[in-house]
């Protein structure tokens, strides 16, 4: 972005470069074993998606920072309209890990009953985590809406709105920014540009100059963030919630960063992310370079780095042993939880199946046919 | 215990997997998540994990095999000499502590998940009877068509006073149009007769000596219109004895006679005959209840269904203005019928229209029955099995033939003493059968 540098605070060794927000030692402490409960959740879930014990799920590992920095700077009455990814904003907020292995396992206590795909979550408490969907872009222009909704209300609640660089081409950022700065929304735009979009890499996805000077053309101001820096992200963020709260209207922020894994358990990233790519974003790894931050400013030793990651697998272990027992949704839920009361077309509906279904048991393959 | 592992789909609907490269060998301790063989697909080559700890045991599929996805590709023996898994440490550190944002320290305890069932609008525990129980307007909203809405609010009906013929009690435009005929102060429509029963699903336990067939089709229809007739039609039977000794002797001259023409004549254009002549005679039976107008209709027209039995089950082709037609017309109709309803060519419009039934199991066997009413026709005759037996004949005993005819009618919209006049008529017209030319 012409003039303007990327916002950065601390360098590759942890040492700080930049301006230094103010956050509370605990705070740094609690974001730290986040970002590593959040890569250990990761990785695990690969294993478990390999094993075939759950179907599917998206690699995280890379934008820790990205996302457990714009966490920290939102308060629980905020609401995040994530992207495919960001189940480590969630984490950060207290959102319970057995949730989300609830969801991956697709059992009978995940709170979408099994219908969502695995790792779409969405939490109600307690933070406002929207149901990540698949579809890219769509749900910019919806927290778009929620954030003018507040603001008729008079409330200062900030909406927190997440997409990659692919998503910046959909026809919901061009309607959500549009419309935001029209209405001076207190909305956070924060493009996590990850060099990819599945495959198309982000010098192809755009002719611009990065994609916070994209926020321009709707006059929303843009701004380039190392989305590697926690205390970056932090900063950057904690600025654009101010500038919404205060009626400052909305803030589009470029993280800039890197998708170390694939775009999902169903992608092979080797067959088109160069080798020496990755290898360069290794050394800009977003929690050794945190790590190094807290060691130098003496808030973390050995035992404490060892006893996060201890925390971490003892959390994931328990929580993927109590999902896997966890049986199945009741085949009545099917019906639940999208209406308030059930039409009767519906309920008709329920009621056949239900009856065919004491009639004939489970279905077996090639049932179905018509007519019953 | 053995566990079997099957190449999951590890890529959103792949179809099989090639085995590159084993990992272990038989023998050797796994832990859980460890990676044991690589596998491409035709997304990606990926290291597949061991989902639990164990001694594996065989493997199953050589290097460079190609398997379809959910081959068993090795086996383990669960925990046997296994390492422990490595997730689970030493020290198991409070792990809501160390989540706990320290803005909110008291980050919220999932709340436990409610049993699923409990959430669901539709509990699970009893489905179909609780949704059964449950009133058809859910929503509180009156089930009607649109054009049923429009013409309420057009002719400022209230919905909720209209009584629905359609399924489900579904309010039709006529019935609204009916109903606003009639105004505002006529009586509310009965209940509807066929409102849903609250009974649980009848279980039977499965034992090792049946066989089970869906509950479908033909089967299913007859089911639901016997199960409408029965609990709505309010059945009331009356059986008479009938002399038939002269009938049979007549039949066996018009057989002749038919046969001539080809056509074979059997009893029952006779009792056709017979049951017209009643019904014209006493044509309340001739009759049907329009519930969602609240209006007995009476019909100039008799049209007689004829109950077949057929490999299908039971089907009831209609013979029309029976009253104009000759026993001759009425046997070649009722043979064409019979014919094409056992062959399964009978059109679906020569099953419908019928203003009273007739059902003859005589020929098979049984003595009487309690017909139920082909509803929402108000009668139905039976005609029984032809019996050898003594009677008193002008003081006499002889040896004649009886049959026994059983009339159940609606009650509501029939009396038993007009059910006892209609087949004393028919009596009388099959005991004298020249009768029937009148």
């Amino acid at each position: 972005m012409a003039g303007q540098a990327v916002l950065s605070v601390l360098r590759e060794d942890g040492v700080v470069q930049g301006q230094e927000p103010e956050i509370a030692p605990d705070t740094l402490l609690h974001a730290y074993r986040t970002m590593v409960l959040t890569r250990h959740l990761d990785e695990r879930a690969m294993r478990l998606q390999r094993a075939g014990r759950i179907g599917f799920t998206v690699p995280n590992k890379g934008v820790e920072a990205v996302q457990i920095g714009s966490a920290a700077a939102l308060r629980a009455s905020d609401w995040i309209f994530p992207s495919y990814r960001d189940f480590g904003m969630a984490l950060y907020h207290g959102v319970p890990v057995e949730q989300m292995l609830h969801g991956m396992f697709c059992n009978g206590l995940d709170n979408s009953r099994g219908r969502q795909m695995p790792v779409h979550y969405s939490f109600a408490d307690p933070i406002r985590f929207v149901s990540i969907s698949s579809p890219i872009g769509t749900h910019i222009p919806q927290a778009v809406g929620a954030a003018r909704a507040a603001q008729q209300r008079g409330e200062d609640t900030a909406f927190l709105t997440s997409f990659g660089d692919g998503g910046t081409s959909s026809l919901g950022f061009h309607s959500g920014l549009v419309f935001a700065g029209v209405w001076k929304s207190p909305v956070i735009f924060l493009c996590q540009n990850n060099g990819w979009a599945i495959s198309c890499p982000a010098d192809k996805q755009t002719g611009s100059d990065g994609f916070a000077v994209k926020g321009e053309g709707y006059g929303v101001p843009g701004v380039q963030v190392d989305g590697n820096d926690f205390l970056a992200m932090y900063s950057a963020v904690r600025t654009a919630v101010a500038r919404a709260r205060s009626g400052g209207g909305p803030t589009l922020i470029e993280a800039i960063t890197m998708r170390m894994g694939g775009h999902s358990s169903s992608d092979d990233p080797t067959k088109y992310v160069p080798a020496a790519m990755l290898e360069s974003w290794a050394k800009k790894d977003p929690i050794v370079r945190f790590e190094k931050y807290l060691r130098r400013r003496g808030l973390l030793d050995d035992a404490q780095a060892q006893a996060a990651l201890s925390a971490a697998e003892a959390q994931v272990a328990a929580a993927v042993e109590a999902a896997e027992k966890a049986p199945l949704p009741a085949t009545e839920t099917i019906f639940s939880d999208v209406y308030a009361e059930v039409p009767p077309s519906l309920r008709k509906q329920g009621r056949d199946y239900f009856d065919l279904m004491s009639r004939h048991g489970e279905a077996a393959a090639g049932d179905g046919a018509f007519p019953l | 215990m053995v566990f079997e592992f099957k190449l999951p789909d590890i890529g959103e609907g792949i179809a099989e997997g090639e085995i590159v490269k084993w990992l272990v060998k038989p023998g050797d301790a796994v832990r859980e998540d460890q990676a044991v063989v690589e596998v491409m697909t035709d997304k990606a080559t990926v290291e597949i994990p061991a989902p639990r700890a164990g001694r594996i045991l065989e493997l199953k599929a050589a290097e460079g095999a190609t398997v379809p996805i959910g081959t068993v590709i090795f086996t383990l023996e669960e925990g046997a000499g296994a390492a422990a898994a490595p997730a689970a440490p030493a020290a198991p550190a409070a792990p809501k502590a160390e989540t706990a944002k320290p803005a909110a320290p008291a980050a919220k305890a999932p709340a436990a998940p409610a049993a699923p069932a409990r959430d669901a609008v539709i509990t699970p525990s009893a489905p179909a009877a609780t949704i059964k129980a449950a009133p058809v307007s859910a929503s509180g909203k009156v089930l009607a068509v649109p054009s049923a809405r429009a013409a309420a609010r057009e002719l400022g009906v209230d919905l909720q006073q209209v009584p629905g013929s359609g399924r489900h009690g579904l309010v039709r435009k006529q019935d609204v149009q009916a109903f606003a005929e009639r105004g505002p102060s006529a009586p509310a429509a009965a209940p509807a007769a066929s409102a849903p029963r609250s009974f649980a699903p009848v279980q039977i336990e499965r034992t090792t000596s049946e066989t089970r067939v869906a509950f479908r089709g033909v089967r299913k229809k007859i089911a639901e219109a016997m199960t409408r007739s029965k609990y709505t039609a309010t059945h009331f039977t009356v059986v008479e004895e009938v002399d038939v000794t002269q009938l049979l002797a007549l039949r066996e001259k018009a057989k002749a006679l038919g046969a001539e023409q080809g056509i074979k004549v059997t009893l029952t254009p006779f009792f056709m005959r017979a049951a017209a002549s009643a019904l014209q005679l006493y044509p309340q039976l001739n009759s049907m209840l329009d519930e969602a107008a609240q209006e007995i209709v009476t019909y100039g027209h008799v049209h007689l269904g004829i109950a077949t039995d057929t490999p299908q089950g039971l089907i009831v082709p209609v013979v029309r203005d029976v009253p104009a037609k000759g026993l001759l017309q009425l046997s070649a109709e009722l043979q064409d019928l019979a014919e094409r309803t056992r062959g399964g060519k009978i059109k679906p419009e020569e099953l419908k229209g019928s203003t009273f039934t007739i059902t003859n199991a005589g020929a098979i066997g049984g003595i009487l029955a309690t017909p139920i009413i082909n509803f929402p026709e108000v009668a139905i005759m039976g005609v029984h099995r032809v019996m050898e037996r003594p009677a008193i004949v002008d003081g006499e005993l002889v040896e004649r033939k009886f049959m026994n005819f059983s009339l159940s009618v609606d009650h509501r919209l029939v009396d038993g003493a007009d059910a006892c006049r209609f087949l004393v008529h028919v009596k009388r017209l099959l005991e004298e059968p020249g009768l029937l030319a009148l």
